[in-house]
Formats: C-alpha cells, sequence, structure tokens
C-alpha cells in the first residue's frame, strides 16, 4: 500500500505517457546496460574509423606523428580521466591512431611491398582465433593469468620508455629493435604478449555484458579492444620488417 | 596471391569476429571458480555494506529482546 491516499483511492495514473512508462522500466533498465551486441557493434564503428584515419594517413604520411601524439593523449584521458566519457573520446583515439598507422604502415610498405596487408590479415586472424579459443573455454583466463600478462605488459611498457630516454642521448637497447636472433625473438615475445591482452579485453566485455553494467561500458570495452588491437599490429608489423630484413 | 590471401583473411576474420563475437561465451568458460574478478573493490564494498547490514540488524534484534525483558 502506498503512503500517498490518492493513489490508494484511484490507482496509478491514467495518463498512457506515464502508464507506458511505469510497464517499460524493465526494458528502460535493459537499455541502459551493456550487451555483447553494443559492445560487438562499438567495436565495428571504432575499427571503420580506424580505417577511415588509416585512409588519410595512408595519402598524408606527414600527418602520422600528430595522429600518434593526439591518439596517445586520448587514450590516457579516457584510461585515467573519464571512462565514462569513452563514448565521445574513444572514436577519436580510433580516428587519430587510424591516420597514425596509415602514416607508418606507408613507410614499411616503402621499404618492404606487401607488409601492410599481411600484417593487418595477421592481426585479425589473432583476434578472431583467440575469440574462439576465449568463447569455447580453450583459454581460461584467471588471476595469476592476468597477473603474468600485467607485469610483462609493465615491463615491456618498461623497457621502450627507457629505450626511448635513451635515445635522446644517442644511445639505445639495442637488441629490442635489431634483427638477430634475439631482436626476432623478442618481438615474437611482445606479439604473444600482445595478443593475450586481447584475451583480457574479451573477459572484461563478456563479465560486464554478464553483470549489466552501464551502457557506456560498451564504448569503454571497445576501446580497450582497440588499444590491444593497435599495439598488436605495430608488433606485428615491427616483426615482419625484421624477418624480412634478414 | 599473397595480397588476396591476406585481404581473404582479413575478411574471414571479421567476420567471425562480428558473428562470433555477439554469442555468450561457453559454459565451460563462464562457470568457473577461479574466474577475473573484474570488479573486486566493488564486490569488496558490497560485502562491507553486508556484514555492516547484518550487524545492524542483530543489534536492532538484541534491543528489541531487552525491551521485552
Amino acid at each position: 500500500m502506498s503512503k500517498h491516499s490518492a493513489l490508494n483511492t484511484f490507482g496509478r495514473s491514467g495518463n498512457p505517457a506515464f502508464t507506458r512508462n511505469f510497464d517499460d522500466t524493465n526494458s528502460v533498465t535493459q537499455v541502459g546496460r551493456m550487451t555483447l551486441d553494443g559492445a560487438v557493434n562499438k567495436t565495428a564503428i571504432l575499427l571503420g574509423l580506424c580505417f577511415g584515419g588509416a585512409f588519410v594517413g595512408w595519402n598524408i604520411p606527414v600527418l602520422a606523428i600528430p595522429g600518434l601524439i593526439i591518439g596517445t593523449i586520448l587514450a590516457f584521458v579516457t584510461i585515467f580521466r573519464s571512462p565514462e566519457k569513452a563514448g565521445s573520446t574513444a572514436p577519436f583515439y580510433a580516428a587519430f591512431e587510424g591516420v597514425a598507422l596509415g602514416g607508418i604502415t606507408v613507410f614499411a610498405e616503402m621499404q618492404y611491398p606487401g607488409i601492410g596487408i599481411q600484417a593487418i590479415g595477421l592481426t585479425f586472424g589473432i583476434l578472431a582465433s583467440l575469440l574462439f579459443c576465449y568463447k569455447s573455454g580453450i583459454i581460461k583466463p584467471t588471476e595469476n593469468f592476468r597477473l603474468m600478462l600485467f607485469s610483462a605488459t609493465m615491463g615491456i611498457a618498461l623497457l621502450y620508455l627507457v629505450s626511448f630516454i635513451m635515445s635522446f642521448f644517442g644511445s639505445g637497447i639495442g637488441f629490442i629493435h635489431s634483427n638477430g636472433l634475439f631482436g626476432i625473438g623478442f618481438s615474437f615475445f611482445v606479439v604473444g604478449i600482445a595478443a593475450l591482452n586481447l584475451v583480457l579485453d574479451f573477459d572484461f566485455i563478456e563479465e560486464g555484458a554478464e553483470r549489466g553494467l552501464p551502457k557506456y561500458m560498451e564504448w569503454y570495452g571497445a576501446f580497450s579492444l582497440m588499444v590491444t588491437l593497435v599495439w598488436l599490429y605495430i608488433e606485428i608489423l615491427r616483426l615482419l620488417m625484421k624477418l624480412r630484413s634478414r | 596471391m599473397n595480397t588476396i590471401f591476406f585481404s581473404l583473411l582479413t575478411i574471414f576474420s571479421l567476420f567471425v569476429f562480428m558473428n562470433l563475437g555477439k554469442i555468450k561465451a561457453s559454459k565451460r568458460q563462464m562457470n568457473r571458480d577461479d574466474r577475473i574478478n573484474w570488479s573486486g573493490r566493488q564486490n569488496r564494498n558490497q560485502n562491507h555494506n553486508k556484514n555492516n547490514g547484518e550487524i545492524i540488524e542483530g543489534k536492532a534484534e538484541e534491543v528489541d529482546d531487552q525491551s521485552k525483558k
């Protein structure tokens, strides 16, 4: 019984607009929740924007560096400042990273023709095969799995950062860029770590949809998948360049 | 030949991703005890609130008992 006597006497409002809203409370809640469909569709949108940006970068390679810088800033803003605004930052991130990847691919193509499509094919091939492995339960991500991947990813990031800083002083960590056996082995390792990060993204999206997280998490899940895909593509491109240069 | 093979691989992989991505993962994947706890902090808060709630209920009952006596 409601504490409002009018409601007890006359029942709920007869206004169809209000009635419909009351009756559709469940469907409104459903619309506001994260779903697998939504996350996959948003990933497709981001991939489309990335390809569009890549087309621009391919034709104007000079934009690669600005695209990379702006894309990186947008990624940090999305991760650390406003995950709930991923819907507005992730599309720009995808477009600017696309411009950067287009420019990088042109430089790679000039040295080794046909390397771009190989890297794209391998990236999406890994994406599809790992998705199958995850969905079927062949690969089971656990807390230890996440801890191991997190440590390895942070280690690689630190190594790249040190190498980047050392490059300003005319030095560097030679083996990670060399085309020797150690350099190629290192690239294989990094590609493996980047690929396994996809499994974490799949698990995050799957659990988010299962728990019914807010709708904006679809964009955030798609964004995290895009970040991993961009990293994986760059690493595969580097690996192929090392292999072709031998 | 190289371009055709990798183009087809890309298209097929995207097709697989778009279709398989929308399907829920198998029970073998989902019904595990050792799954990653992505919302660890939230759960901890929920448990904390839950425990607090239980304590308050317990106290309230004790007060009722005393008042009856």
